[in-house]
């Protein structure tokens, strides 16, 4: 067969995407520039001069850097003790960790609900110990969102970071021990730089996953609005799907931004990684 | 004194003994390998130095201090890896002054330190780059710059050579020696290929079952070998099993059935348990003449296959005592089947345990 008629295989694959999503994501993106038939950026002005709208973006942007931040603290250590393991045992764990993923993300909320409620069993729990004397307010706050968001997505940057882990030669972190490094210094030299490729990809998946997550936010958000259930607020409640478009664009816009910074990151820590 | 004993140690995996009651002594500014088929303990042994493996029991003292204990970091050892181990994400003069910037080391010092060193192992120039930009040759001479830029007491090569190609090994091996004797820095050297081992070192241990069956010059292990492992191992393929042995007018009688032989008294027959002899292929000489000379003794024997070796022919040769292989300069060969007599000089016959 000629090289040329490979590329036959692509088109199937291509035509989807682009019918179902390159075309409504133009269309989308276009939409939000023209109202009643002219070229207007009003929708934009509206979004970014109102303050509840800035707060619901703030909001979920430090919900989504938090929860990265703790994904890349809980994961990493995890993940370095999981990639020095056995075949066998490294399978086991590999499995548990990746568990969270394998349930429905209401049901996951649910519980979290159950847990973190005011009555739930963290308060009745810390209430009995005698360790305080009324109930936190977790459920419905920024707060429950993250840990929500923590659990489901700490298991992507557990896997991420086990798979570049594993392919370190064990040999450097000998090397770096044997010219006078302790066994917390070749870690912070030798693996930490070396796993910042796993861990670029493994922070953009849980940064943008936590940026559209809608179930979890909406479940244990309560009145909290971030930026996935304000879209959908705006949508299917308000029928407003211009303003609707402009805060799926925005979605769009940040999350390039974020890819972008990220990799600029990775070739500055990493030049020849 | 030796500046590095290993004394009565022992080291098990899952109560599987890799060494037992092991001794080992080097002496300061030596150049010694450890020598070995796979599994006999020698990279066992180098990472016990190392400190990336702990005793079961016994005492490893350095310099007159008891290391037994002392974790890796604070040996100032300089270990070579096999994989070379360079670190990807440094450039070379980063690798380099990795070691020197742990130990706090002022940056202009590093500067110094690093160009130095590199120039040593002819790299200067070399700084920027990194280990991927680097053939397999500079990398392990960027490997050996970082070890002994630490200015260690001690050097350590894990097989160092053995990921390269032959030309390259032989360059390597010799560069190796020259660095290590211009600095004079004790090293321990491990390795399966025996003549990289025979040709860069002062002492040569070679090890089997995690003992060391011999420790001696290269030259003398090359004559001498003391036990039939090490004969094998380095090309002593004829055996004979003598029954007895005799002291007789300063010489060593020795018999087997009706075969009477005589070995000259040399280091190679000192060892008085000593009954089975070893002889290289390139010692023994097949004639078809009758010979009378003292200074050989005599089997007959046929020719049970004759191969063209290019410079020689290769004999196996059939006879009472069993297979004898000899290695011959000649002409016109012997042919399969032939009557010959076997020659086997008094003074290259070794008697080992």
């Amino acid at each position: 067969m000629k090289k040329k008629g490979l590329y036959l295989l692509l088109l199937p694959g291509v035509l989807f995407l682009t019918l179902f999503m390159v075309i409504p994501i133009v269309l989308t993106i276009a939409s939000t520039f023209y109202q009643e038939g002219s070229f207007t950026l009003q929708g934009y002005f509206q979004f970014l001069t109102d303050k509840y709208f800035m707060k619901i973006l703030l909001t979920t942007l430090q919900v989504s850097i938090v929860t990265t931040i703790a994904c890349i603290l809980l994961g990493f250590p995890a993940a370095y003790y999981i990639s020095k393991l056995g075949p066998r045992k490294k399978g086991i764990l590999l499995a548990l960790a990746i568990f969270p993923l394998l349930t429905s993300s209401v049901v996951r909320s649910f519980s979290w609900m159950i847990i973190l409620g005011k009555k739930g069993l963290l308060n009745s729990s810390l209430l009995s110990m005698g360790l305080i004397d009324k109930p936190l307010e977790i459920l419905y706050t920024p707060t429950a969102m993250m840990i929500g968001l923590i659990h489901l997505f700490l298991p992507l940057i557990i896997i991420t970071l086990v798979g570049v882990m594993e392919n370190i030669d064990p040999d450097l972190i000998k090397a770096a021990e044997s010219l006078g490094a302790s066994k917390f210094t070749a870690f912070r030299k030798v693996i930490v730089p070396l796993s910042v490729p796993g861990l670029i990809i493994g922070s953009i998946l849980v940064f943008v996953g936590s940026l559209t997550a809608y179930t979890t936010p909406a479940l244990l958000g309560g009145k909290q609005r971030v930026i996935s259930t304000f879209l959908y607020q705006n949508a299917i409640t308000l029928n407003d799907w211009y303003m609707a478009s402009v805060i799926a664009t925005i979605m769009i816009v940040i999350t390039f931004v974020v890819i972008y910074v990220m990799n600029k990151l990775a070739t500055k820590l990493n030049p020849k990684g | 004194m030796a500046l590095l004993t290993l004394d009565n140690v022992s080291v098990a995996y899952d109560n599987q003994y890799i060494l037992k009651n092991f001794h080992l002594n080097i002496e300061k500014g030596q150049l010694i390998s450890l020598l070995g088929p796979s599994g006999c303990g020698k990279t066992t042994t180098l990472r016990l130095i190392a400190g990336f493996l702990e005793a079961k029991d016994g005492r490893f003292l350095f310099d007159g201090k008891d290391y037994t204990r002392v974790p890796v970091n604070k040996r100032n050892f300089g270990f070579v890896f096999q994989s070379y181990a360079l670190f990807p994400h440094l450039s070379v003069f980063d690798n380099v002054a990795f070691g020197l910037r742990l130990r706090k080391v002022d940056e202009t010092e590093v500067k110094k330190r690093v160009q130095q060193i590199l120039d040593v192992v002819s790299l200067g120039g070399f700084e920027k780059r990194f280990p991927k930009e680097l053939s397999g040759g500079q990398r392990q001479r960027v490997a050996i710059a970082r070890a002994l830029v630490i200015q260690p007491d001690l050097l350590l090569f894990d097989e160092p050579l053995s990921n390269l190609d032959a030309n390259l090994r032989i360059n390597m091996r010799v560069e190796i020696r020259r660095i290590q004797q211009e600095l004079g820095i004790t090293t321990v050297y491990v390795s399966h290929d025996q003549e990289e081992c025979f040709s860069i070192s002062d002492q040569v241990a070679i090890m089997n079952k995690g003992i060391i069956e011999q420790l001696d010059d290269p030259a003398t292990i090359f004559k001498y070998p003391k036990t039939e492992f090490i004969a094998r191992f380095i090309g002593f393929t004829n055996f004979i099993d003598f029954a007895e042995r005799t002291e007789q007018d300063g010489e060593i009688g020795l018999r087997v059935g009706d075969h009477h032989f005589v070995a000259s008294k040399n280091p190679g027959t000192a060892n008085p348990a000593g009954k089975k002899c070893a002889m290289r292929p390139d010692d023994l000489l097949v004639t078809t003449e009758e010979v009378v000379d003292q200074n050989m003794n005599q089997l007959k024997g046929s020719v049970k296959v004759s191969t063209f070796l290019g410079r020689s022919y290769q004999y196996v040769v059939e006879t009472e005592l069993g297979d004898f292989t000899v290695n011959q300069e000649m002409e016109t060969p012997y042919k399969t089947g032939q009557k010959v007599n076997l020659l086997f000089p008094k003074d290259k016959m070794v008697l080992v345990d």
